[in-house]
């Protein structure tokens, strides 16, 4: 079931496509240009599609000489296949739950009250997306070594769930923002206490925003492999950490087929959430409020 | 009162130590640890690590100086800048040109349009840079298409600095876009009606209007891709070359290849003093415009 979200509680007015300033460019110029934008984003893809059902294809021709399906068949049956999706599917689901737990009491927080530090914690935030996660990594190496959580379940947790923190505070924070105190403050006139407030009025109507911070912190975990990598190596290999080694040491029909079965997830997920992103959910998380 | 603003600052501390104990914790030690000390939680790192600066007599910049009197690291240093401020700035570009092309456009091409530019936001970095390689690389797709149309000299970019920026601007695209397009979708139609009203062509529109009311997105997009190209790992390293090497994959075989895990870090350092001095200014713009609507 859908709320329908109305118009006035979205973080963007709704978008008029009434008038055309650029009615000088030509509808040739727009052409070329959507062309351009189709060849360089989708060319890649459509060339790795085919790489995939390819026999063989040697240079120069712009096809496959040959197409084969033999190469599904063995990314398919390999055990360590089986064993890396388990694993990204047994790490991206705690990391993004963990990750909400933690976050939203937060991001409400940011949204609702005013209190000494709030300012200086947003920006905090902000400044951890500024050192590099390679650095940070093998900073963090030495602390997990410390504390014995190298190579371990936890800390691969820890590790994956750093790169959720920023969507899942920032974008629920807009999402929540974006709820009109006044209809709060309607229901708490009609005597609905503050949590039955929050259950029944806040949370439906900033529930997109949160669907985008939790898909979008899913995916950060699911996608995550220099961390992994560096932290969870040889125990724990996930499918993007075997993509690299696939990259490197296997032919290329094989990584071009696990490409394929690596990005169905994201793509699924992400176009049950397309409208929410496209509607500005995502967008109005990056504004500091 | 007093009471709210206490449970608000509980919730929010959350999030905050955590980050405190994982994020701010490891970055002041190893900053510490490129100064020269090598002890306490660095002990680890540091007991198998090769051609270290240790601190004798207070804090050095040895290992800072010693990385700067290397040539290779030098141009490392130097390309990792040019093809951020590259990326940048042809993401803008293009981004920009895509998002006033939605504003104003409707029909079928506009909507083909709104989708393709949301694609990378679909596929996992590992397997967008690996796509690219292929499409862009000597004997891919392109350099095919290229024999084909009669150049056998077209240059081709796998496993080069431009091929790199060619994947900033893939992978940075939906992001940009994104921006971009929300913040031109919060002018005022009437704002550009009376502008063209008055005479004002398309150009003047975009440059005198459209591009002053949109300066937070636009902060916020050279910023975010800036401090992301700056320490990227996986388009670098699947897409660059072998030599010279951006700061992300540099610092990486640093720490793994050549067991120097003091010049891996001091790098760190370097990338996060340049992305916090582009991401200040996204603060910076921020704080102008609450303080110009009041709310300061």
């Amino acid at each position: 079931m859908q709320t329908p979200v109305q118009a006035s509680t979205l973080p963007m007015t709704p978008h008029h496509r009434t008038l055309a300033p650029t009615a000088v460019m030509s509808k040739s110029l727009a052409t070329a240009l959507v062309v351009a934008l189709l060849v360089f984003v989708l060319g890649p893809l459509v060339v790795l599609i085919l790489w995939a059902f390819a026999g063989e294809w040697y240079y120069p021709a712009l096809l496959p000489q040959q197409f084969s399906l033999s190469w599904w068949s063995t990314v398919l049956s390999d055990s360590h296949f089986g064993h890396s999706v388990l694993l990204s599917f047994t790490f991206a689901p705690i990391v993004t739950i963990l990750s909400a737990f933690l976050c939203l009491p937060a991001a409400y927080a940011f949204s609702r009250y005013q209190f000494p530090g709030r300012r200086a914690m947003f920006i905090g935030i902000f400044a951890t997306n500024a050192f590099p996660k390679m650095g940070l990594y093998i900073a963090i190496a030495g602390i997990l070594y410390a504390v014995h959580l190298m190579d371990t379940f936890w800390g691969v947790i820890v590790i994956q769930m750093i790169n959720t923190i920023v969507v899942m505070t920032w974008i629920p924070a807009a999402a929540f923002s974006s709820v009109p105190k006044s209809l709060e403050e309607a229901a708490r006139d009609v005597g609905a206490g503050p949590f039955r407030t929050f259950w029944y009025v806040t949370l439906p109507m900033a529930r997109p925003g949160i669907i985008v911070a939790l898909i979008q912190a899913f995916l950060a975990s699911f996608d995550e492999a220099q961390g992994t990598f560096l932290v969870g190596a040889p125990n724990y290999v996930t499918m993007p950490v075997q993509m690299y080694s696939m990259v490197t040491n296997y032919p290329q029909q094989a990584a071009a087929v696990y490409s394929i079965l690596l990005s169905i997830p994201s793509f699924i997920l992400l176009l049950l959430i397309r409208k929410y992103i496209v509607g500005g959910y995502f967008a109005a998380g990056f504004r500091m409020k | 009162m007093v009471k709210r603003r206490s449970i608000g600052f509980w919730m929010a501390a959350l999030p905050i130590a955590f980050l405190l104990a994982f994020v701010g914790l490891p970055t002041v030690e190893s900053f510490l640890y490129t100064l020269g000390y090598t002890g306490g939680p660095n002990a680890v790192v540091s007991a198998m690590a090769q051609n270290q600066v240790v601190a004798h007599h207070g804090p050095t910049l040895g290992v800072y100086t010693e990385l700067f009197k290397m040539s290779p690291f030098r141009s490392d240093f130097i390309s990792t800048l040019w093809v951020t401020i590259l990326s940048v700035i042809l993401l803008l570009v293009a981004s920009w040109v895509i998002a006033l092309y939605l504003r104003f456009s409707n029909g079928l091409l506009a909507r083909i349009a709104s989708t393709l530019y949301l694609i990378p936001m679909f596929i996992p970095s590992v397997i967008a840079s690996y796509a690219l390689v292929t499409f862009w690389n000597a004997g891919g797709f392109v350099d095919a298409l290229a024999k084909h149309l009669g150049d056998p000299n077209f240059p081709s970019f796998g496993y080069t600095l431009f091929g790199v920026v060619i994947g900033n601007v893939w992978t940075g695209l939906p992001f940009s876009v994104l921006m971009l397009a929300s913040g031109l979708r919060n002018v005022p139609d009437s704002l550009i009606e009376a502008a063209r009203d008055v005479g004002a062509r398309a150009w003047t529109v975009s440059l005198k209007i459209l591009l002053p009311m949109n300066t937070l997105p636009l902060v916020i997009v050279t910023t975010f891709s800036c401090i992301g190209v700056l320490g990227a790992y996986t388009v670098p390293y699947l897409m660059g070359p072998t030599a010279p090497q951006l700061l992300g994959v540099a610092m990486a075989n640093f720490f793994s290849a050549y067991n120097e895990p003091q010049q891996a870090e001091a790098m760190a350092v370097m990338v996060f003093i340049l992305a916090s001095v582009v991401g200040t200014w996204y603060v910076m713009a921020n704080l102008k415009l609450d303080r110009r609507s009041g709310r300061i």
